[in-house]
């Protein structure tokens, strides 16, 4: 990092914010802070829903991902275009027509007062807990690649959120959003071709795709049906589908984002083209891990990602064995340099033979530099006791630092601190509003007027970001990041999708029957947690099935002894 | 596929004609992208 950089990173920052803050301040009705006087257009809604979903660590991972998995991953995203097509035909006119501020507000409509209070309360939990999360992982990222203490990275990124969010409420949001999203990409797609353009000449855009196919990792699509496998097409489109209903239809902080739509039309196309543009994007978003793969092929790789504790590590005993372990990898390097280029050739002139003889070569060097790899890990286990090596996370921010030219780090340094920051205003904007309409306005305080409420929702917007801080504090003590928010959303979200499945498309279960129904399905899925050694990933199915399956026989019940009582 | 509203479209001249676009699309890419997997296996 130097001058450019600092003045690159902290310039794009300050504009954002800036002009946010700037272009949205003094709304003086609720209308105006939480649904931003619904004049958003289709693009402009369609930029936000994309800018909400993809947090800092989409960007930070997911090209690590095709690094080291190849595309695999994309399925995750096949159910999201039908999740879109269902919401635009049953939430969007619902929530449109209800001209409701929160999801939760519709249950109320639907069923009564408790289960809405309910609703929102789960959200809040899931929520509050999770935005914590949004915060602390690129925090932790950049902390470690700019040296920078952990605490500050958090309360950096928290605060420069809460200043916009708070001013400007949800028309900031997505004002800034647009632009966060043009960084993103642009930052991204430069950084995919820097890659490019760094390969040995003879290599064009059309061998890369070839090069890594034949490497395997063009694996998009895999038909087999393995419960165990986590990415394949049927866990994709299936479970896919359960997880962006619920996301998208009943998760406060994309539901906020399609309400501020100027009209049904503007709030359905938003999602539409949501469905049309999320695959390609994260098509996008692989390869350019897919480029920095083959890249790797013709430059040495580090042996360890992470550098800054590789640092560490080598200021301990294991520094001897660690350096050992780097020329042995040198050493690898060059014979992996050497068939990468034959197989490079044999690729251009279509040579199958010297295709195939080159694919097993790399294929036997690939295993030494694995197995390296993992002697290096333990010797960083064992030098820094309780460090973290899985190193997947590092590898593209690690490229950028690497090889990007001046200026161009700090842009993409931009790009991850945007990527934090859109995604964390919305969850704040979501949690505010929901505090607002759903606790404070519906059941502490009826009486106050429009500027009450506003004054309100910023105070909330504010103390949320605070405990979001708090929170992404206490996260440092969690084992594994991923899998802490991965628990933490399947404790509530499953819950959460049974009690708007029914309410959406099972007209026959009434609130007692759903209220009690959801009350039991947390229960159970607390216990699960604590007491059982159920997968997490399955609490989602079971709370959303136990809602309903309950619900139903719950309002049988009802049915029944009303028909008794009727009778007599 | 049911008309859920009387807002009309733009370019369609219904919402189904968009939401078959968005599937059609989705199909599209499978295919594609199976195509691709099966091509280096």
């Amino acid at each position: 990092m130097n001058t450019v950089d600092w003045v690159i990173l902290f310039g794009t920052l300050a504009l954002i914010v800036g002009y946010g803050t700037w272009k949205t301040k003094g709304s003086k009705n609720i209308d105006g802070y939480l649904l931003g006087d619904k004049t958003m257009p289709w693009w402009s809604v369609c930029l936000s829903i994309m800018a909400t979903q993809a947090s800092a660590i989409t960007f930070l991972s997911t090209p690590g991902q095709a690094y080291e998995d190849g595309m695999r991953f994309m399925q995750f995203y096949f159910g999201l275009p039908l999740a879109m097509v269902i919401l635009s035909i049953t939430a969007v006119p619902l929530y449109h027509r209800l001209k409701v501020y929160t999801a939760y507000e519709y249950l109320e409509t639907r069923f009564d007062l408790k289960v809405r209070s309910l609703g929102a309360f789960l959200f809040l939990m899931l929520r509050g807990i999770s935005v914590g999360i949004t915060i602390y992982a690129p925090s932790l990222i950049l902390a470690t690649i700019l040296d920078w203490n952990i605490s500050l990275t958090t309360i950096f990124i928290g605060s420069l959120v809460m200043i916009y969010t708070v001013t400007g409420g949800t028309k900031a949001v997505s004002l800034t959003q647009k632009y966060q999203l043009t960084i993103i990409m642009a930052g991204m797609i430069t950084a995919g071709l820097i890659a490019f353009w760094n390969l040995p000449e003879s290599i064009s855009f059309a061998d890369t795709f070839r090069f890594a196919g034949e490497m395997g990792k063009l694996n998009m699509i895999n038909l087999s049906f393995d419960l165990t496998d986590r990415y394949n097409i049927w866990s994709g489109l299936i479970g896919g589908l359960f997880l962006f209903l619920s996301y998208f239809g009943a998760d406060q902080s994309q539901v906020g984002r399609y309400l501020g739509g100027k009209s049904i039309t503007e709030s359905r196309l938003g999602l539409i083209f949501n469905g049309l543009l999320k695959v390609p994007m994260q098509l996008i978003i692989l390869y350019i891990g897919i480029l920095v793969f083959v890249f790797y092929q013709f430059h040495q790789a580090p042996v360890f990602h992470n550098t800054s504790l590789k640092e560490r590590a080598m200021q301990t005993a294991q520094a001897g064995e660690i350096q050992k372990l780097e020329l042995e990898y040198d050493q690898v390097f060059l014979k992996k340099k050497e068939e990468a280029g034959q197989l490079a050739s044999a690729i251009r002139e279509n040579n199958r033979t010297q295709i195939e003889l080159s694919k097993e070569s790399l294929a036997s060097i690939s295993i030494s530099e694995r197995d390296i790899r993992s002697r290096v890990k333990e010797s960083i286990a064992a030098s820094v006791p309780g460090a973290n090596t899985l190193d997947k996370d590092y590898v593209f921010i690690n490229f950028v630092m690497t090889y990007l030219p001046h200026g161009l780090i700090g842009l993409l340094l931009a790009v991850v601190f945007s990527a934090a920051m859109s995604s964390t205003a919305s969850e704040l904007n979501a949690l505010a509003s929901t505090t607002t309409v759903d606790i404070y306005k519906r059941s502490i305080n009826r009486k106050g007027n429009d500027l009450h409420y506003v004054k309100s929702s910023k105070l909330f917007t504010a103390g949320w970001a605070v405990i979001a801080m708090i929170f992404a504090s206490i996260a440092n003590q969690a084992e594994n990041l991923i899998q802490f928010v991965n628990i933490i959303g399947s404790l509530f979200y499953g819950t959460i999708l049974g009690i708007f499945l029914s309410a959406f498309y099972i007209r026959y279960i009434k609130s007692n029957a759903v209220f009690f129904a959801a009350i039991i399905a947390e229960s159970v899925i607390l216990y699960c947690y604590f007491f059982t050694e159920i997968a997490f990933l399955l609490y989602n199915i079971i709370g959303c099935a136990l809602v309903v399956g309950l619900g139903l026989i719950f309002q049988a019940f009802e049915n029944s002894v009303r028909k008794v009582k009727d009778a007599s | 596929m049911t008309q859920p509203t009387d807002e009309k479209p733009p370019v369609f001249k219904s919402w189904n004609s968009w939401y078959w676009l968005v599937m059609g699309v989705l199909v599209f890419q499978i295919l594609l992208y199976l195509f691709i997997t099966q091509s280096f296996l």
